[in-house]
């Protein structure tokens, strides 16, 4: 076994591994970051995680659920530390299968990778308590200057897998449970039906278009983003500063998060029910509206936007028609809000047909809130995972340790 | 540790205060002992949201112990709450008082609380009858911290303790009186008639009863039996109450259960689950003049304007936006009056 598998068995039982191993993994996986773009390109299959936030023993029910590393492939959307109380072994955990299997774990930033934010909100303090000095934080703080800030997933299949059982092609979101139960299925054709619709009443299968990447569009009126099954995946949202995926490649990330400017926005920004964009609550990035995502899309070929940073109750939520999905995989947030978490998987296109053209969303059926704006049959046929926080006896929350707080 | 801990804007050339933030507490065994710690709780995030420049208050950090290190910092949400809560209760207890004639208040729970402090340091409170009420360990507390704290012995003047010392007050002269009690409000239950449980209380002046976390610990028909007790003998009364609500969706489950984890039950939030079944409450409990209850999350959207808003998101700024939303969601604060017309209450947005 080597010294580095060694380090990733002692990460999983939870417990640190020793300065000297740190220092070394950081470096390790800093030669291998400055060799990735700003958008790192991932192939299809791939799961798609959300904000984990230091929540060690959820992250430990994600890899169960979403299939264990280096058998699932996986795209981490950031915030990896602070609230939770095991930030450290996470953040290390994650690093450590990154430099051990670079090619099934894609990392990139998100806004708490940050020196400033990890003072504030518990990574800093953890480091501290637990190595009695900064340093490890400092390596971290390192290693997070160089995460790419977003991703291209390429070859998503617009139809479902499953080793399970065969899945009707017509399925574009699955939604599973966390023991790999279906939940829910919404079908594009269901979608695209009304009961006046004579068009659809005979069942003809929805359009198709031509193979990934030929940018060929279908015959159902679709006029925004482009049925390729690009997915860009970025921790916060947009930028008004960056109207073309190259144009992220142009920034230099390898810095602190700036307060402002396009690689904050990409790390800060929310998706909102606004017009153009709008001044964010938190006080940095800034909001943007369905508009300003399928202006993007379309600009860039992309049928859909995966992004994390905001709480959802329900562990997902897509909005704009589809166009951009938040995925969140911190269950019971801070051991305090209750929520559900999610991933995202993506599969494998090996039907050579791609993905179905863009409908204008023929909305109008009942749908889960999760599902906003109606607006399915579009993008990459999508499976989330839903899942809940891990047992309280397995997460072992130190006594010591202030509980969540409240107004007393 | 770096000489500061900066804040989420500090590279934004704003300025912020540095300390570090919250650290465990202990868990006493007895409810009651539980629940006198949630008033250090309070304590120490009323310091927080001073020292970070949510609220001004110089009295707060005389009710902190200091153990050397730095004062405790708190999550922003967690000041932004403290801020709304305390800022709404001054509103809704300044408009109380802005009547003509003298008035009474009677702070149940009131612990540490300050704002006793801040109302006859401020002065144009003649008249004004104020009475706090908790547990005797705690008032005892605050006797102390008063005797031996200049700043404060000069609000308060000189002060008077009973032949069992669980009963102390202090006449301010025209500026008004000051009573404090060291009485477990359970006892309020089954009074009757008595009326030698709360010394100096009037029952002529238009009085209002301020419940600030406090009857929500208290079994509900307790709670509405101290209510009660205020409502027999009192013409002219209004009560301000704030408490936890919405504790059967997912949040709510899991702040009961993290909460009794601590040791605190809260048998007013399942027998009154929403902000409509406050109001109901009041109404019930016959206040039917102004009968309102809001979360602190609307009054947070509602009340603090926008360029106050604007100062507070730029003290820390604040990234749990959606936590925000939830736990403000979670919070009520109801009042309502009897026997008199609180105008200022009409005029509030809502």
């Amino acid at each position: 076994m080597s010294d580095l598998d060694k380090a990733i068995a002692q990460l999983r039982s939870c417990r640190p591994i020793p300065e000297s191993q740190v220092r070394e993994i950081c470096h390790k996986a800093r030669e291998l970051l400055i060799e990735e773009g700003n958008v790192v390109t991932v192939t299809a299959p791939v799961t798609i995680c959300g904000d984990i936030h230091g929540q060690f023993h959820d992250l430990m029910e994600l890899f169960r659920v979403g299939g264990d590393v280096p058998d699932t492939n996986y795209l981490f959307m950031g915030d990896f530390v602070d609230r939770g109380f095991y930030s450290l072994e996470t953040f290390l955990l994650l690093l450590c299968l990154k430099v051990r299997y670079p090619d099934r774990m894609t990392l990139i930033r998100g806004n708490h990778e940050s020196r400033q934010i990890t003072q504030v909100y518990g990574f800093y303090d953890e480091c501290n308590r637990k190595y009695g000095s900064a340093n490890v934080w400092r390596y971290c703080c390192d290693v997070f200057d160089y995460l790419a800030l977003g991703a291209i997933v390429l070859g998503a299949s617009s139809t479902l897998s499953s080793t399970m059982e065969p899945i009707d092609e017509d399925v574009e979101i699955e939604v599973c449970d966390q023991s790999g139960g279906t939940l829910s299925r919404f079908s594009r054709q269901r979608h695209r039906q009304r009961p006046d619709s004579s068009s659809s009443a005979n069942g003809v299968p929805a359009d198709r278009t031509g193979p990934p990447g030929s940018g060929a569009s279908g015959s159902s009126g679709g006029t925004v983003g482009n049925p390729t099954g690009a997915v860009l995946c970025v921790h916060g949202g947009l930028s008004p500063l960056i109207d073309t995926i190259d144009k992220i490649r142009l920034i230099d990330r390898k810095q602190e998060v700036p307060h402002e400017g396009a690689m904050c926005d990409l790390l800060w920004s929310d998706p909102d029910e606004i017009d153009g964009w709008g001044l964010s609550p938190r006080g940095a990035g800034f909001l943007f509206g369905a508009d300003i995502v399928k202006v993007f899309n379309h600009t860039n070929d992309l049928s859909l936007i995966a992004r994390a940073h905001q709480l959802v109750m329900e562990g997902f939520k897509e909005m704009f028609d589809a166009s951009i999905v938040t995925v969140w995989s911190a269950p019971n947030y801070c051991y305090r809000c209750g929520n559900v978490a999610a991933v995202l998987e993506l599969s494998e296109d090996d039907t050579g047909t791609g993905i179905f053209s863009r409908s204008n969303g023929d909305v109008g059926r009942s749908k889960p809130p999760m599902l906003e704006n109606g607006g399915l049959g579009n993008g990459p046929a999508r499976r989330y995972r839903v899942f809940q926080a891990a047992p309280q006896d397995s997460r072992g929350m130190p006594a010591k340790k202030p509980v969540a707080d409240y107004f007393l | 540790m770096p000489s500061s801990i900066p804040n989420l804007l500090t590279l934004r050339g704003r300025g912020g205060s540095r300390a570090s933030r919250g650290r465990g507490r202990a868990h006493p065994d007895a409810h009651d002992t539980t629940i006198q710690g949630t008033d250090t709780d309070a304590a120490v995030s009323r310091l927080s949201a001073v020292h970070c420049g949510y609220l001004t208050d110089p009295y707060a950090q005389f009710f902190v112990s200091a153990d050397g290190g730095p004062p405790t910092r708190r999550l922003p949400i967690i000041n932004r709450g403290t801020y709304t809560r305390t800022t709404a209760l001054d509103r809704l207890v300044d408009a109380f008082l802005d009547g003509r004639g003298q008035r009474q208040i009677v702070s149940l729970g009131a612990g540490t609380d300050t704002r006793v402090f801040r109302r006859f340091a401020r002065g144009e409170t003649e008249g004004l009858v104020y009475h706090e009420i908790d547990f005797e360990v705690i008032s005892q507390k605050k006797m102390r911290i008063v005797r031996g704290n200049p700043m404060l012995s000069r609000i308060m003047g000189e002060i008077t303790v009973s032949e069992d010392a669980t009963y102390w007050s202090s006449d301010l002269g025209t500026r008004g009186e000051y009573h404090c009690h060291g009485l477990d409000l359970r006892k309020l239950v089954d009074a009757g008639e008595s009326q030698a449980l709360i010394p100096g209380l009037r029952t002529d002046i238009p009085t209002l009863v301020v419940s600030e976390c406090c009857l929500c610990y208290l079994a509900t028909e307790q709670a509405a039996a101290v209510l009660a007790y205020f409502h027999n003998r009192i013409q002219s009364l209004g009560t301000v109450i704030y408490e936890p609500v919405l504790s059967h969706d997912a949040f709510g489950k899991v702040m009961t259960s993290n909460l009794a984890a601590r040791g605190i039950s809260m048998p007013t939030l399942d027998s009154y689950p929403t902000p409509t079944d406050q109001e109901k409450r009041l109404s019930e409990a016959g206040f039917h003049g102004s009968v309102k209850a809001m979360t602190v999350g609307d009054i947070w959207r509602r009340w603090v304007s926008e360029d106050e808003k604007t100062r507070l998101d730029s003290l820390e700024g604040l990234d749990e936006v959606e936590e925000w939303e939830l736990l403000a969601g979670h919070y009520v604060v109801a009042w309502g009056s009897k026997g008199l017309d609180v105008q200022g209450w009409n005029e509030l947005p809502n």
